[in-house]
Formats: structure tokens, C-alpha cells, sequence
């Protein structure tokens, strides 16, 4: 492990919960804010019904951009989330001025009628975070759930 | 001007083939009775053979009917199917959802059954039971199979049933191009437990006139001019099945959509649409095949099952455009799928049993037109024969002893 970029490990952490914070406010310019610009995105979930990878969402910044532009034109359950992630580990690749950092997380959701709170999904951020500028910045996120049974769904990314 | 109680509760001054009493959508003895003369007799779709593509693979199928079924791949690589459950004690055999097991072997006692359902081993077998219970006894309970129609698995609880093909009827017909020119396979299975009435989903999948729905077929479809979503035509078949023209799928309009032109061997940009009785549709569009197939768990609640179809030659290259394209309509995250769902769930809420009485409309005559509730006709004239009742008035009088017994047993 680095003893130079050690020190990040605080800015890292900081990322990945104001990544949360924005995502629950819903505010996906500031998301893309945190963002590289070639960030990518993934989210995928392994079955067991038929031992395979489905990937359900699979975008680069701009595709996530349009994504969240096409947001208000869709009908969509627009209760909140609440995504509540814990930073697991991180690991420094010196060469590449990058971590790779792997959080838990769980996605509640509180009902608009009633204010109901209750959980929606549980997985694990794969995220890639360059450490050569400013400040930390999103090049990959890798979502990976546990949860596959998401009822109605949902149009807001995790 | 609104109308009162009276008035509300009216019954529509149209045929009676077009509109229905809600109380089928929310009434347990209607659902059991639904369970024994609909999800018994029929044909469901129950796998694809790429879910089990090795001798001793095994995958599970909770049956409508309320039966729990394992579907298993044998030595002859002949794919049968058998009640999910040990004959000795009413143990369920196998617990996970798919597998690789020579023979299937009962936690609780060790009993052993090869995938041809005949039991192998019942340990200390002549002490026990000396020659009073033999293995040739005690056999696991096979269930009409079926695997057609681009490698799907079909399962009949019904010893009895007509052959798979007989009750198809001719209405994937005009889809068999796509579905048997090359091996298919499963590229996602997921379930989603939904508040709702099993039927509400497939009413939406039999009419186009639900696009209002969707910003995304709005401006794909109806209102892009080079598509031809006004001239495609419904068409029913016998036992409820009905079609929908292909129209081709352009997504232009659509910024942002993340659709390729991909497409698929033979209709390299359209949409093909077959809803079969009494929950299954197959719905082809653009690159990616999907199969609804939907688990009732009471009058109120019920699993969908989405599997999407890919090829079995893709690459990967290929398999992951095919899994995006399909993502943006489709996947738990699709702009189309959460929108169909929230509707469903939401007409559960409004229609629910004790909510004031009105009456659901599928009056649209458009010339069998997309917009046409044909389809929604034709599967309330199938529901009605099976069932012994009319959609329209289902509480009146029922001489069925069936619909009888099955009102005292929920009662009760």
C-alpha cells in the first residue's frame, strides 16, 4: 500500500458517501460533477436461475447523462431512496494514481403516501476512483446486486 | 359533470363482451377457482433448454396451479418434468433454483430418483419395509413436457391435455422465423413480487392503446410516421391467444435510448408480439426476445418472470449490446417495464375488492387496429368458458359444483 496516497483514504471515502448523498437528493448533475470524464457505469446482478451476469444498466457518461435528462419525461414511483453504504476496502494502484474501492450498500425506500420506510435492495459499489487530480473523481462504478426481486422497479440508478 | 353513486355504478350501455365487473381481479374465490380451471388444464411455459444444456441439469418452476415442479435434463438429454416433492414424505427435493445433480436425493431420508423419475435407492429399504414398499413403488409423479417452439419448456399438469402444438392453435406461427432459425438462449431471468391481479398484466400486454403510457413508445411508435404503428392488426387465435402485426422498431426519436441496430435474423428491425393463454407473452423487439410469464400467489399479489432471449451464437461483443438494448425498456431499470408495473399495481389499488363498484371498459374498435381491444375481448370469451362465469357479471349464480366447493373452501 502506498504511504503517499495513503492519506487519501479520508477524500475516497468522502467520494463514495457524497456520491450517496447526491444520488438521494436526486441531484445527478452534481453525481455527474463527482464523475470523470470518461466515467462508466455498470449494474449487474448474477442469477442463479440460469448462473449467468444480467446487465441492466451499461452507460457512459454521456448515455448517463441522457438517462437522467429523460428522467422527468417518464411516469415513475418517485418516492425516495436512501442509500446507506459502508467503505469495505481500498486499494491503491500507485502506477495508474488510482484506488479501487469496494462499500456495501443498502437502497431503502420511503413511500410518498404514508412515508413508509422499507428496504428496497442491497449490493456492492465497485467503484474506480482516479487520485491524480484535485480532488478524487468517479472513473468506474461497478454495481453489483445481491437483491433481484425489485418489485415494480425503478428509474433511478443506484 | 361527475356522476353519483347511481350513475357510477351503472352498467355501460354497450355489448357485454366489452367491459368487465373488477371483482375478477380481486376475489380469492375466483382466484382458486381460476387455479383449478385455468392454471390446471393449460399449457405454461415453465424453462428454455439453455437453462438446463447438460445431461443431470436441473431447474425449478413454482406451477401456478400451487404445485412446485423440477424440470430435469436426462442421460438421453430428453428434458422431462417431475412434481418437486420425495414421495416418501412430502419433502421438496430440491431447494435451489437450478442444478447439476445425477440423481435428485432427498435431504430428510436419502431417497434417490434418476432424472427418468424412477427411484434408485431408499436407504435400509428391506429392513424397513421388507417387501410391503419397493422402489417400483414409489416413483416420482411425471408431468406432461413439452420443449417447442424455440426451445421453451412447457409443462400441462393435465395427464389429460391436448398435445402442446394443438393448443398453440397456430399463433406463433407467424413468429417461428425467429424463434427456431438458431439455437436461443436465456440471457436474463428475474422475478419481481408485485401487488397486483395476475390478469391485470396480461390485459396490458393485449392492447397498444397502454402506449399513452409510455414517453418512450409515444414517440417511437405512434408519432414517428415511418414505423407503421397505425397499419399493424390484432388478430385472435382459438383458446384466448392473440397476435399483433410487426411494425418496425425505430428508435430515433428516442435520445439517449442506447438502442443499436443490432436487430435479429430474420426481422432486422421490427416488433413482433404474441400474448398466449392465460399469461404468456412473447415479445420480440428490435434485438432482444422477451418472455413474460407470470405466478399468481393470491387474488391480489403475484411474481412476473422476465426472461430476455439472446442468441446462443452471440459474442460477446454482441451478447453485451443485445443486453443493452434490451436494458432500455426492459430491465428492472427499463423506461417502459416500471411504468407497465406501477399501472398494474396502481388499478389494483383503485379496484380493490371493498372500493366502490365501477365497470372496466375494453369497448375500442378501431378495425382490429393496435389500439383495438380486441385481444382484451377474446381472453375474457376464453376466461368465461373456462371458468363457467361471465366476466361481466361473475358473482351471478353459479350451477358449477366446482365454483361451489372451492367458495366453501375459502370461505372456511
Amino acid at each position: 500500500m502506498s504511504t503517499k496516497l495513503n492519506g487519501n483514504r479520508v477524500g475516497v471515502e468522502e467520494l463514495i458517501y457524497e456520491s450517496c448523498m447526491l444520488m438521494d437528493e436526486r441531484n445527478w448533475n452534481g453525481f455527474l460533477g463527482l464523475c470523470d470524464d470518461g466515467f462508466e457505469y455498470m449494474l449487474t446482478a448474477y442469477s442463479p436461475e440460469i448462473k449467468k451476469d444480467m446487465t441492466f444498466l451499461d452507460h457512459d457518461r454521456k448515455e448517463l447523462k441522457d438517462l437522467f435528462d429523460l428522467l422527468p419525461k417518464h411516469n415513475t414511483d418517485r418516492s425516495p431512496f436512501t442509500r446507506n453504504a459502508t467503505v469495505y476496502k481500498v486499494d491503491y494502484d500507485d502506477a495508474k494514481k488510482q484506488a479501487n474501492v469496494v462499500s456495501a450498500f443498502q437502497i431503502f425506500k420511503t413511500t410518498l403516501d404514508g412515508g413508509r420506510t422499507g428496504l428496497f435492495a442491497v449490493g456492492k459499489y465497485y467503484d474506480t476512483v482516479s487520485l491524480g487530480g484535485a480532488k478524487p473523481t468517479l472513473v468506474k462504478r461497478h454495481v453489483k446486486l445481491d437483491t433481484r426481486d425489485l418489485a415494480v422497479g425503478t428509474h433511478y440508478p443506484f | 359533470m361527475s356522476r353519483n353513486s347511481e350513475q357510477w355504478t351503472q352498467k355501460p350501455n354497450l355489448p357485454t363482451t366489452h367491459y368487465s365487473d373488477p371483482i375478477i381481479y380481486s376475489d380469492p374465490v375466483i382466484f382458486e377457482e381460476e387455479k383449478e380451471k385455468i392454471f390446471k388444464n393449460t399449457w405454461l411455459l415453465a424453462s428454455h433448454e439453455s437453462e438446463l444444456p447438460n445431461p443431470h441439469d436441473f431447474r425449478t418452476y413454482d406451477h401456478p396451479g400451487g404445485t412446485k415442479l423440477v424440470i430435469v435434463r436426462g442421460d438421453d438429454m430428453k428434458i422431462r418434468t417431475f412434481i418437486n416433492m420425495c414421495p416418501h414424505r412430502g419433502n421438496l427435493l430440491v431447494y435451489e433454483p437450478s442444478g447439476n445433480s445425477k440423481n435428485l436425493v432427498c435431504i430428510f431420508h436419502q431417497w434417490a430418483f434418476n432424472a427418468k423419475g424412477d427411484c434408485v435407492d431408499i436407504p435400509r429399504e428391506k429392513e424397513g419395509y421388507q417387501d410391503r414398499v419397493g422402489k417400483s413403488d414409489v416413483a416420482l409423479r411425471e408431468v406432461r413436457t413439452e420443449t417447442a417452439f424455440g426451445g421453451f419448456v412447457w409443462v400441462n399438469l393435465d395427464d389429460n391435455c391436448v398435445p402442446l402444438k394443438e393448443y398453440i392453435a397456430g399463433a406463433l406461427d407467424y413468429m417461428l422465423p425467429e424463434l427456431e432459425t438458431e439455437p436461443l438462449e436465456t440471457m436474463w431471468y428475474y422475478q419481481g413480487t408485485i401487488n397486483t391481479n395476475w390478469k391485470l398484466i396480461h390485459d396490458t400486454n393485449s392492447e397498444f392503446y397502454h402506449d399513452y403510457l409510455h414517453y418512450h413508445n409515444r414517440i417511437t411508435g405512434m408519432t414517428d410516421p415511418k414505423t407503421g404503428y397505425w397499419t399493424r392488426k390484432m388478430k385472435a387465435f382459438p383458446n384466448g391467444h392473440a397476435q399483433v402485426g410487426t411494425m418496425e422498431a425505430s428508435y430515433e426519436q428516442y435520445q439517449g435510448g442506447g438502442h443499436s441496430k443490432l436487430g435479429w435474423p430474420n426481422l432486422p428491425a421490427g416488433w413482433k408480439l404474441v400474448d398466449l393463454y392465460p399469461c404468456i407473452t412473447f415479445n420480440l423487439r428490435n434485438s432482444v426476445l422477451r418472455i413474460d410469464t407470470y405466478i399468481p400467489l393470491s387474488a391480489n399479489k403475484m411474481y412476473f418472470e422476465f426472461r430476455a432471449m439472446g442468441l446462443k451464437s452471440d459474442t460477446p461483443e454482441i451478447r453485451r449490446q443485445r443486453q443493452k438494448d434490451g436494458a432500455v425498456i426492459w430491465s428492472p431499470w427499463g423506461r417502459n417495464l416500471h411504468e407497465d408495473l406501477i399501472a398494474s399495481e396502481g388499478q389494483t389499488i383503485a379496484m380493490a375488492k371493498d372500493s366502490e363498484k365501477m365497470y372496466f371498459i375494453a369497448a375500442r374498435e378501431e378495425g382490429a387496429g393496435c389500439q383495438d381491444e380486441i385481444a382484451l375481448r377474446h381472453y375474457f370469451t376464453e376466461w368465461d368458458k373456462r371458468m363457467g362465469r361471465s366476466h361481466n357479471d361473475p358473482m351471478a349464480k353459479s350451477n358449477d359444483p366446482m365454483a361451489k366447493s372451492v367458495a366453501r373452501t375459502v370461505a372456511a
